[in-house]
Parts: structure tokens; C-alpha cells; sequence
């Protein structure tokens, strides 16, 4: 136990003593992804545009929707057009004239202050032309439809949106929760992977190369301790990278989507967060054992940089998979995969469909993967092949 | 120490050492080997005394560094056993390793860290107190003469300092066993004299060392014993005396090797 304590120091001082490493993995990640997503965000998101949208049959509800705020200059600007305009329009809007053309239903006021229930797709339809081609025509579509969408909520199902056209939308919140549900977990296994890249193949590989591992095990430390101190040393150091790169993900966010993490973060219970650090934990534990096999493996830092690359591509598309189809909560079998179950059990707290079951099932099939990684990386270790090759 | 002398007390013993390494592709076209296999040590057997320098001479690739690597527990043999102070190299390596200091070029310390860090983390590894650690600190820092040098980088110091901080940080939990591959090789003549004064200094002491080395001189200035390992078998073994029967060390060795590699 004190060895591996030794050992973790060590490790902790040769990070945190090394100016130009503490910047290339702490503070650089962070600041890139910030920087460079603010001036993605400038171009794609810009306040200062003014969306013409024009609108038939006007009503004082939808109209409410965008009083701009006290102080604030409404980014809408909304015109009445007639019925019988609506083909002109459509061509205006694909021309860029125009940003989005809005079909209320005739009686759009009577119908949400009048109360009946009508059942989705009988329900009058609100139409909204747009194009796809221009972003300021898609963003003005999006800001719209959430509107409309939350309009709905509160009145409760009084009209449809874009039935007619695009089917069921879901509320404005379970859109976000599943905007953020495809994302998150991608973004969270990219950025431990890319942080342990930035320190392993450094750390294990390295070490190998310069012939200062041999050094170590010629003491008594046994090789299970400096394999377990390693692996700990790693998963902190690359936890607090990844941090970084989140929280300048959460910074820029505003700007480049629109919307907000830390809001839709602060969503989540306390039981559903402390489930959410736990997976991440396994996560960085299976990535930081993977990488340091891989490392251990190599005979140079730049060949354990180079195998790590398959790994890292394997990752990432399991980190996507949430974006192609979501498994169903009940197909526990699932959950033995390993990466593949962090993703989906993130993804199934990121969505609020949250399984005790499939938590559990993550949690302890990971665990069993990492001793099993440890107990091998602790094998090579004790190889000659592996400390000696060359 | 009369009485260690008239029975000298064995702390270094081989037994039967074999290993065969598995080769590389690479590797294979070298030794042009058509098995794949190299056979390093083939039943080596030998033993080292309580307060002696034993060195293992031998020319390049006959196996010498296999074997001070399996004693010092970094790899293990496919067949016999070593001990060392009484502690299998199999069954109780660790025991092995608190009581060996292994010193070779290849064992290398982090460029990042100044000797006094160092001296620290591989004191703590050892199992020392704060102030025992303190204590051999003074003494084999002055020393050595790295008192000066104690914060400044090891990839900051010269090869020469580099070469003293590694014999202090590996004798830094005072072994009574000192194991040390090719000690002088690529020393300039200053540094190398620094590794022998220390190698006498720790004999004088009462130390048990084993080294190797190709270099007959350093065998006949240091060495009480030798063993001359042919091929990863020992061809002769004896004191120094007993092996060069009279003559220079190096007649005798070339002697020894026709005959060994002739096989007459
Ligand atoms: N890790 C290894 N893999 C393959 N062959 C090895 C390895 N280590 C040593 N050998 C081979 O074993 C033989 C003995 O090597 P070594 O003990 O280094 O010799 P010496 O130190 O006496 O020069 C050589 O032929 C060498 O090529
Ligand atoms: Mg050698």
C-alpha cells in the first residue's frame, strides 16, 4: 500500500513539477476547445441576426413568444402574409429573402383559450416552411419549433406542430435531454481517451525506453503495486484533463448551440449524478489499463502513441453508436460489454431512463474487466519480453 | 571474520541455470538461428563467497548479463535456481531484491528528478524511515561528492556525476550484496576509477559483489574469484590464481576458450 502511494507520488510530481506538460494536458485542452468552439459558435450563432419570419393567420399567443426581453432587441421580426402568398413566400424563403414562413390555424387564440383535447394528429396543424440549405433559416426553425413546442406543453396537445409533414415532436425538455443524451457521452469518453493518450504511452512506454522501469523493479516493490500506482496515478491525471476539456466544452456551449449544459446538468438528481461520476470513473480505469497494455507492449513512446490510435477509433465509434440507436433498457446483456456499457448507461441517465439494474450490471462487469487488465498488465510486467524487448 | 575466512560462507549460488530466449524475426536473421530459440544460459552453476569480488568474464553474447539479471530477480530462470543470502530468486524475490543493490548502464534514472528527489522515492520503495533515509543521505552524498549537484536535474548532471548518483540510489538501503554489470564500460578513465575505488571500498567493508566484465585487466585488479563463462556454460571457475595458473589471466582465458570451443 505505501509503495503504491510512493509510487502515485512520484507520479504526481513528475506531472505537476513539468510546467510544459501541466500545459499541454490541463490547461490547453480546455482552451482550445473553448476557443475553437466560440468562434465555431460566432459563425454558426450569431445574436445580432434578425430572422424575418412571416406568419398567416397572426395570433397574439405566438406573437407573445417573441416580445423581446426589457432591454433587448427581438432577434424575430415577425409579418403578416395572406393565405394565398404562401407559394410566393416559399419561394422568398428559398431565395434567403425570407427566413420562415409560419401556417397557424385560423382560429389559433380561440383554439388554446377554448380548452378541448384533441388527440395527436387530429389536432389543428401548425405549419413551418424553412430551409434547410441556410443556417439562418435552420436556426430560426429550431428556436421556433422549441417554442411552439413548449407552447404545446403548456396548453396541452390543443394543436399539433409539422404532423402533417414531420410527425411526432417531442417536448422541448426530452429534446434536449436526448440532444445531450447523443452527445455527452462521446464527448466524455473522447476527451478521457485523448487526455490518457497525452500521458501513457509517456508514462509506461517512456519510462521503458529510457530504461528507468528496470530501475524501479530491481527494488522490492512488488510489480503488482507499481502496476496498481500507475494505473491510479494515470486515471486521476487524465480525469482532470478530460475535466479541463469539459469545462471549456461547458463554457462555450451558450455559444455554439444555444443552449446550456450546466442547466441541463442541474436537471439530474444527486443519486443519478454520483451513478453518472461512477461509470466515468470505470470509463477512465478500462481506458487507462487498455492504453497502458498497449503502452507496456510497445518498445517506444511513439509506437504506443501509434497503437493506441486503433483503440481510440474503436472508442469513439462505440462513443457514437448512441447517435445511430439506443439500445432497450431492458437488454441487460448489453451491459457486460465494456466501454460500450458507460456509454449506454450514461446515455440512459443523460435521456432520464435510468436502470438501478443496468447501473449495477456496468458497474460490476467493469470492475471484473479492470482486476483482469491489471492482473495482465502486472504478467507483462514480470516478462522479460516486455521490460527488455527492443 | 577468522573463522568466515577458514570457511568461507557462500551468498551468491547458481544452480543449474538455464534460459532460452524465443527470438524475434528480426533476431533470428542475426543469430541465424534456425530453431528460433537461443539457448543463453545452459546449466550454469557457480558460487560466490561472503566478502569477495566475484566476476563473471566472458566475450559478448556468452551470457553474462542473463545471468546477473536473473539474480537480480528481473527475469527468471526456465530451469534451476539462484539464491541469494539465502533467498530463492523464484520463490522469494522480493526478499532478494531488499537485500541486493543492481547496478547496470541499462538501469537508468528519470532525467526529470534531481538526486535529492530521487534519493527520496527509492529510499521510501525500500522501506526506510525519514531519518535512517536522512542519515545515508549525508553519508554517501559527501560521499560521492553530490552535495553540490543534489538539486540540480539528473539530465543536467554530467555522465560522471549521473554514474555516482546511480551507485548511491542503488546502494542506498546499505546491501549486504552487489551485483554490477560491466561496471567500467563507457566510464572515462576518471569515472571508471571512481567505480573500482568503490567496489574495494565495499569489499573492504565486508560486501558480497559479483560482477562482469570482458576486460581481463579489471579481473585481475579486483576479482577474487572467476568464472569464465563460455557460450552460457562456465568453462572454468576457480580463484583468481587457480584459473590464470601463473600466467597473465588473458593466456590463460584464450587457452581456455580453444579448448572449450574446439571442444578438445
Ligand atoms: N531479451 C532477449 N531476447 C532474445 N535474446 C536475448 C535476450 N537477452 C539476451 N539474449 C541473447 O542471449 C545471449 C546472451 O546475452 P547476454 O546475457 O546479454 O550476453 P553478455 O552479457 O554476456 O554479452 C545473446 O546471444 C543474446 O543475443
Ligand atoms: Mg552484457
Amino acid at each position: 500500500m505505501n509503495n503504491i502511494l510512493t509510487v502515485v507520488n512520484k507520479e504526481f510530481s513528475r506531472f505537476f513539477k513539468d510546467k510544459r506538460l501541466v500545459l499541454s494536458t490541463l490547461i490547453l485542452p480546455g482552451l482550445l476547445i473553448f476557443v475553437l468552439y466560440t468562434l465555431l459558435g460566432s459563425v454558426f450563432y450569431d445574436e445580432t441576426t434578425v430572422y424575418t419570419v412571416k406568419v398567416v393567420h397572426p395570433s397574439v399567443f405566438f406573437s407573445a413568444l417573441f416580445e423581446p426581453q426589457e432591454g433587448e432587441t427581438s432577434q424575430f421580426s415577425l409579418q403578416e402574409e395572406e393565405e394565398g402568398e404562401i407559394e410566393a413566400v416559399k419561394e422568398e424563403i428559398r431565395a434567403g429573402t425570407t427566413d420562415l414562413l409560419v401556417v397557424l390555424p385560423e382560429n389559433f387564440d380561440a383554439l388554446l383559450a377554448g380548452g378541448a383535447f384533441s388527440p395527436v394528429g387530429e389536432a389543428p396543424n401548425v405549419e413551418i416552411w424553412y430551409n434547410s440549405a441556410s443556417i439562418d433559416s435552420s436556426s430560426a426553425f429550431g428556436t421556433v419549433s422549441a417554442e411552439l413546442d413548449a407552447l404545446e406543453d403548456f396548453f396541452s396537445n390543443r394543436f399539433d406542430i409539422n404532423i402533417s409533414a414531420g410527425g411526432d415532436v417531442s417536448t422541448a425538455q426530452e429534446a434536449e435531454a436526448s440532444y445531450y443524451a447523443m452527445l455527452l457521452p462521446f464527448l466524455i469518453l473522447t476527451f478521457l481517451f485523448s487526455g490518457c493518450m497525452g500521458l501513457a504511452p509517456e508514462s509506461i512506454a517512456g519510462e521503458k525506453e529510457r530504461g528507468t522501469i528496470a530501475t524501479l523493479l530491481v527494488t522490492p516493490i512488488r510489480r503488482s503495486e507499481l502496476v496498481i500506482g500507475k494505473i491510479a496515478s494515470l486515471s486521476v491525471l487524465s480525469a482532470l484533463s478530460a475535466i479541463s476539456s469539459f469545462i471549456g466544452t461547458v463554457l462555450s456551449f451558450p455559444k455554439l448551440a444555444g443552449g446550456d449544459i450546466g442547466s441541463a446538468i442541474s436537471a439530474y438528481s444527486a443519486g443519478e449524478i454520483v451513478a453518472l461520476l461512477a461509470i466515468m470513473l470505470s470509463a477512465v480505469l478500462l481506458i487507462v489499463s487498455l492504453i497502458s497494455i498497449t503502452s507496456s507492449y510497445a518498445k517506444s513512446v511513439k509506437e504506443a502513441t501509434s497503437l493506441a490510435v486503433p483503440l481510440m477509433i474503436v472508442v469513439m465509434l462505440i462513443g457514437l453508436s448512441t447517435m445511430m440507436f439506443t439500445v432497450s433498457s431492458s437488454a441487460h446483456a448489453v451491459f457486460l460489454i465494456p466501454v460500450y456499457n458507460c456509454v449506454q448507461a450514461m446515455a440512459e441517465i443523460f435521456s432520464l431512463r435510468f436502470s438501478w439494474i443496468n447501473l449495477v450490471i456496468t458497474l460490476a462487469s467493469n470492475f471484473v474487466y479492470i482486476v483482469l487488465l491489471v492482473w495482465i498488465l502486472t504478467r507483462m510486467f514480470k516478462s522479460e519480453r516486455v521490460i527488455f524487448n527492443r | 571474520m577468522q573463522e568466515a575466512e577458514a570457511n568461507p560462507h557462500a551468498i551468491i549460488r547458481a544452480e543449474n541455470v538455464r534460459k532460452t530466449f524465443t527470438l524475434s524475426r528480426k533476431q533470428r536473421m542475426l543469430e541465424k538461428s534456425a530453431t528460433g530459440k537461443k539457448v543463453a544460459l545452459d546449466g550454469l552453476s557457480f558460487t560466490g563467497y561472503q566478502g569477495e569480488i566475484y566476476g563473471l568474464l566472458g566475450p559478448n553474447g556468452a551470457g553474462k548479463t542473463t545471468m546477473l539479471r536473473i539474480l537480480s530477480t528481473l527475469i527468471r530462470p526456465d530451469e534451476g535456481d539462484a539464491f541469494v543470502a539465502g533467498h530463492s530468486v523464484l520463490r522469494e524475490s522480493e526478499q532478494v531484491r531488499a537485500c541486493i543493490g543492481f547496478l547496470t548502464s541499462e538501469l537508468k534514472l528519470e532525467d526529470f528528478f534531481t538526486p535529492a528527489y530521487l534519493f527520496g522515492f527509492f529510499g521510501k520503495l525500500h522501506g526506510m524511515s525519514e531519518e535512517a533515509l536522512h542519515k545515508r543521505r549525508e553519508e554517501l552524498f559527501s560521499r560521492f561528492g553530490i552535495d553540490a549537484f543534489a538539486e540540480v536535474k539528473v539530465g543536467d548532471l554530467s555522465t560522471g556525476m549521473k554514474q555516482k548518483v546511480s551507485i548511491a540510489v542503488s546502494i542506498i538501503h546499505d546491501p549486504s550484496v552487489i551485483i554490477f554489470d560491466e561496471p567500467t564500460n563507457g566510464l572515462d578513465v576518471l569515472t571508471a576509477k571512481v567505480v573500482t575505488d568503490f567496489l574495494e571500498e565495499m569489499r573492504a567493508q565486508g560486501k558480497s559483489i559479483i560482477l562482469s566484465t570482458h576486460i581481463f585487466s579489471l579481473v585481475e585488479k579486483l576479482c577474487d574469484r572467476v568464472g569464465i563463462i563460455i557460450d552460457g556454460r562456465m568453462a572454468a571457475e576457480g580463484t583468481l590464481a587457480e584459473v590464470s595458473c601463473g600466467r597473465p589471466l588473458e593466456d590463460a582465458f584464450f587457452d581456455i576458450y580453444k579448448r572449450t570451443v574446439t571442444g578438445v
